[in-house]
C-alpha cells in the first residue's frame, strides 16, 4: 500500500507484477540518467541533512564527542513541555480532522443531491492560504478588547470574562491549534470524499437491502472501507502537526514563558535565535524519531484495529 | 420518506455552518483590509464604512512587487524540477523495471516521514557551504527535494495504469526510451501532472519555516515572509496590514479556484486504494 494511498485512473490493466519490459534501448546508463536528478535532489536535501544531523547532535562541550547534548534536553523543563506540546498537537489535530473530515465528507457524498463539488471547494479554501497570513488575522481574531471573538463576548455581556487565549499559558497551545485545525479539515473532507467515492455502489446498495441504513451503514460499511484513506491521512496529519512553525512563531513565538513551544519552534529558538546548533541538532534528532515511532504505533493500531471484526459484519446485516 | 428527506435537510444545515467557519476569517480579513483607520480596532466582522484607501495606499507605496517576483521564481522553479526529477524516476521505476526499483521507491516514500524542522539545521548549514543562501536555487532545491516523494507515488501509479500495447507500437517503430517518454508516456499522464504541479505549487508558494532561515536578505523574501515584515511599521494601522495580508492570500485562491477542477478531478479519477 502506497503511503498516500492514491492510485492511477482506472481503464487500463497494469501488467502482471514481475514481468519485464522488454529492452527499451535504456541501457544502465541512462537508467542512471532517470534516476539522477531525484537522487541528487535526495541525496544533497533528505539523507545528507538525516546523517548530518546525528553527527552534530553528537558533538558536545568543547567539541568532545559524546551524549552531552541529549544529557542536558533531559536536564530541560523546555524541552520536556515542547515534546509534551508536540504530543498534544498531534493527538488533538488528529482527532479534530478525522472527526470533521469524515463528518462532512459523508455529509457531501451520501446526502447532498446537487452541490457536492461546490462544498469541497469551499471547505478545502482555507488550506491554500499562506500560513504567515492566516497567523496575522488569527492573532487579531482572538485579541483582547478588538479582536471578533471579544466582539461576541461583549455582545453576550461577558466581556469581563474574556479570556486572553494567546497570553495564558493553559489556552495558547489549544488556540493554535484550533487554527490548525481549521486550515487542514478541508483537505481531510477532500480526501475522505475521494475514499467514499470510491466505493463500490454495488456494496452500498447490498448493505441497504441488508437492512444498514442511517448511522449504521456509515459505522459499519462506509467507515471501514475508509480505513485506508484513514491511515494516510492519519500519518500525514501527524507530520504535519509536528512540522507546524507559522502559526506558533507569528502568534506566540513558542510563549508566554515557552507555554506553548513545540520541538519544531524549540529547535528554532535554540539553532537560530540562541545559536546553539548542536543542541538543536540533538532536540531535531528526537523529533525526527519521535515521528517514526508514532507513525510506527499508528500502522501498529491501524492493523490491529481497523480490521472489520466478524461481530461487525454481523451487525451490519 | 420523510425521514430520509429531514437527514438531507439537516445535512445541508451542517454543511452550510460549517461552510460559514470556515470562510469566516477570510471575509474578517477582508473587512478589516476594507477599514479606514478609525473603524480598524472595532471588535465586529463588518465595519460601517468600507473603502478601498487601503489597497491604494498599500499598492503606491510599492514593495510588495519585489516579494512576488521572488515567490514565482522559486514556486515556478520547485514546480519544474519536481516535475522533471519525478517523472524520470517514475518512468524508470514503473516503465523500465530498473533493478533495485522497489528499494529506491520506499528510500524515497520515507522521506514523508520526516518533520521538516528535523531537517531545517543541516539543509541551512549545506546551504551556507555551497553557497546558496540567498539565492533562488536554495529554496527550489530543498523544495524539489520535500515534492518528489508526494510526486513519485502520484507518477508512477499513473504510468502504471498505461496499457503495454502503446509502448510496444512505439518501441516497434524504434522509439528510444526518451522519446516514448516525451511524446507518450507524459501526455497520457496529463491529470495525475496537474495534480503535482498544482499541490507543488502551493507548497512552495505558502511555505514559510525554510524560506525564513535561507532567505535573510529582504530583496531575497518570497511572499510568505512579507507579513513579517510590515507587521511592525503597520502595527498601528491594521487596516493597511490586511489589504497587504489580503493581497498574499487572495493569489494562491485564484489559483486554485482556477485549476481546482482539474485538481479535484485528477484526485476522484485516481480512487483509493485500502
Amino acid at each position: 500500500m502506497g503511503v498516500w494511498g492514491l492510485k492511477a485512473p482506472a481503464g487500463s490493466r497494469g501488467r502482471a507484477p514481475g514481468q519485464r519490459t522488454r529492452v527499451l534501448g535504456a541501457g544502465p546508463v541512462a537508467s542512471a540518467l532517470y534516476v539522477a536528478p531525484a537522487f541528487v535532489l535526495f541525496a544533497a536535501f533528505i539523507l545528507f541533512p538525516i546523517l548530518s544531523n546525528i553527527g552534530a547532535s553528537l558533538v558536545g562541550a568543547h567539541g568532545r564527542p559524546g551524549f552531552a547534548n541529549y544529557a542536558v534536553a533531559a536536564q530541560d523543563p523546555v524541552f520536556w513541555t515542547a515534546l509534551e506540546n508536540s504530543l498534544i498537537w498531534v493527538a488533538v489535530s488528529l482527532i479534530l480532522e478525522i472527526a470533521a473530515g469524515f463528518a462532512l465528507a459523508v455529509l457531501i457524498e451520501l446526502y447532498l443531491a446537487r452541490g457536492r463539488a461546490i462544498f469541497r471547494t469551499l471547505l478545502f479554501l482555507p488550506m491554500v492560504i499562506t500560513p504567515s497570513v492566516i497567523a496575522l488575522v488569527f492573532t487579531t481574531l482572538y485579541a483582547p478588547d478588538y479582536g471578533l471573538l471579544f466582539g461576541l463576548f461583549n455582545w453576550l455581556g461577558l466581556a469581563d470574562s474574556f479570556p486572553a487565549l494567546l497570553g495564558t499559558p493553559s489556552t495558547a497551545t489549544l488556540a493554535i491549534i484550533v487554527v490548525n485545525v481549521w486550515q487542514w479539515s478541508g483537505f481531510f473532507v477532500l480526501m475522505y470524499c475521494v475514499g467514499i467515492a470510491a466505493i463500490d455502489r454495488a456494496l452500498l446498495d447490498a448493505a441497504e437491502i441488508d437492512g444498514a441504513r442511517g448511522l449504521g451503514r456509515i459505522r459499519h460499511i462506509i467507515w471501514p472501507l475508509c480505513r485506508g484513506t484513514t491511515v494516510s491521512l492519519v500519518v500525514l496529519g501527524t507530520i504535519q502537526a509536528l512540522q507546524q512553525f507559522p502559526l506558533i512563531y507569528l502568534m506566540t513565538e513558542g510563549g508566554p514563558a515557552n507555554a506553548s513551544q513545540t520541538l519544531a519552534t524549540y529547535i528554532f529558538q535554540t539553532g537560530f535565535s540562541e545559536n546553539e546548533m548542536p543542541y538543536a541538532s540533538a532536540i531535531a534528532v528526537v523529533l525526527f524519531v519521535l515521528a517514526l515511532v508514532l507513525v510506527a504505533v499508528e500502522y501498529g493500531l491501524a492493523g490491529a484495529r481497523f480490521a472489520p471484526s466478524s461481530r461487525e459484519s454481523r451487525d451490519a446485516v | 420518506m420523510r425521514s430520509e428527506h429531514g437527514a438531507r435537510r439537516l445535512a445541508l444545515v451542517l454543511l452550510l455552518a460549517a461552510t460559514a467557519a470556515s470562510l469566516l476569517p477570510s471575509v474578517y480579513m477582508v473587512d478589516i483590509s476594507l477599514r479606514d483607520s478609525t473603524e480598524s480596532f472595532a471588535p465586529v466582522l463588518f465595519a460601517p464604512h468600507p473603502t478601498l484607501a487601503n489597497y491604494a495606499a498599500v499598492l503606491a507605496t510599492g514593495g510588495l512587487g519585489r516579494f512576488f517576483l521572488n515567490s514565482v521564481i522559486v514556486s515556478t522553479g520547485s514546480v519544474a524540477l519536481t516535475l522533471v526529477a519525478a517523472i524520470c524516476l517514475s518512468f524508470a521505476i514503473a516503465r523500465l523495471k530498473i533493478r533495485g526499483g522497489r528499494v529506491i521507491l520506499l528510500a524515497v516514500l520515507s522521506a514523508l516521514l520526516l518533520p521538516l524542522a528535523s531537517l531545517l539545521i543541516p539543509i541551512t548549514v549545506l546551504l551556507k557551504h555551497l553557497a546558496l543562501t540567498n539565492t533562488y536555487l536554495g529554496l527550489i532545491g530543498p523544495f524539489a527535494a520535500l515534492g518528489i516523494p508526494f510526486a513519485t507515488v502520484i507518477l508512477k501509479e499513473a504510468m502504471e495504469a498505461i496499457p503495454d500495447e502503446l509502448e510496444e507500437a512505439a518501441t516497434i517503430d524504434g522509439a528510444s526510451s526518451l522519446t516514448l517518454l516525451v511524446r507518450i508516456i507524459t501526455p497520457l499522464i496529463r491529470s495525475a501532472l496537474i495534480v503535482v504541479a498544482v499541490w507543488q505549487f502551493l507548497f512552495s508558494w505558502n511555505e514559510f519555516f525554510l524560506a525564513l532561515v535561507i532567505m535573510t536578505q529582504d530583496a531575497m523574501k518570497p511572499l510568505p515572509l512579507a507579513p513579517l515584515y510590515y507587521e511592525g511599521p503597520y502595527m498601528t494601522d491594521p487596516g493597511k496590514l490586511f489589504a497587504i495580508l489580503t493581497l498574499i492570500a487572495i493569489i494562491p485562491m485564484i489559483f486554485y479556484a482556477v485549476l481546482q477542477r482539474w485538481f479535484v478531478g485528477g484526485l476522484m479519477a485516481g480512487g483509493v486504494k485500502g
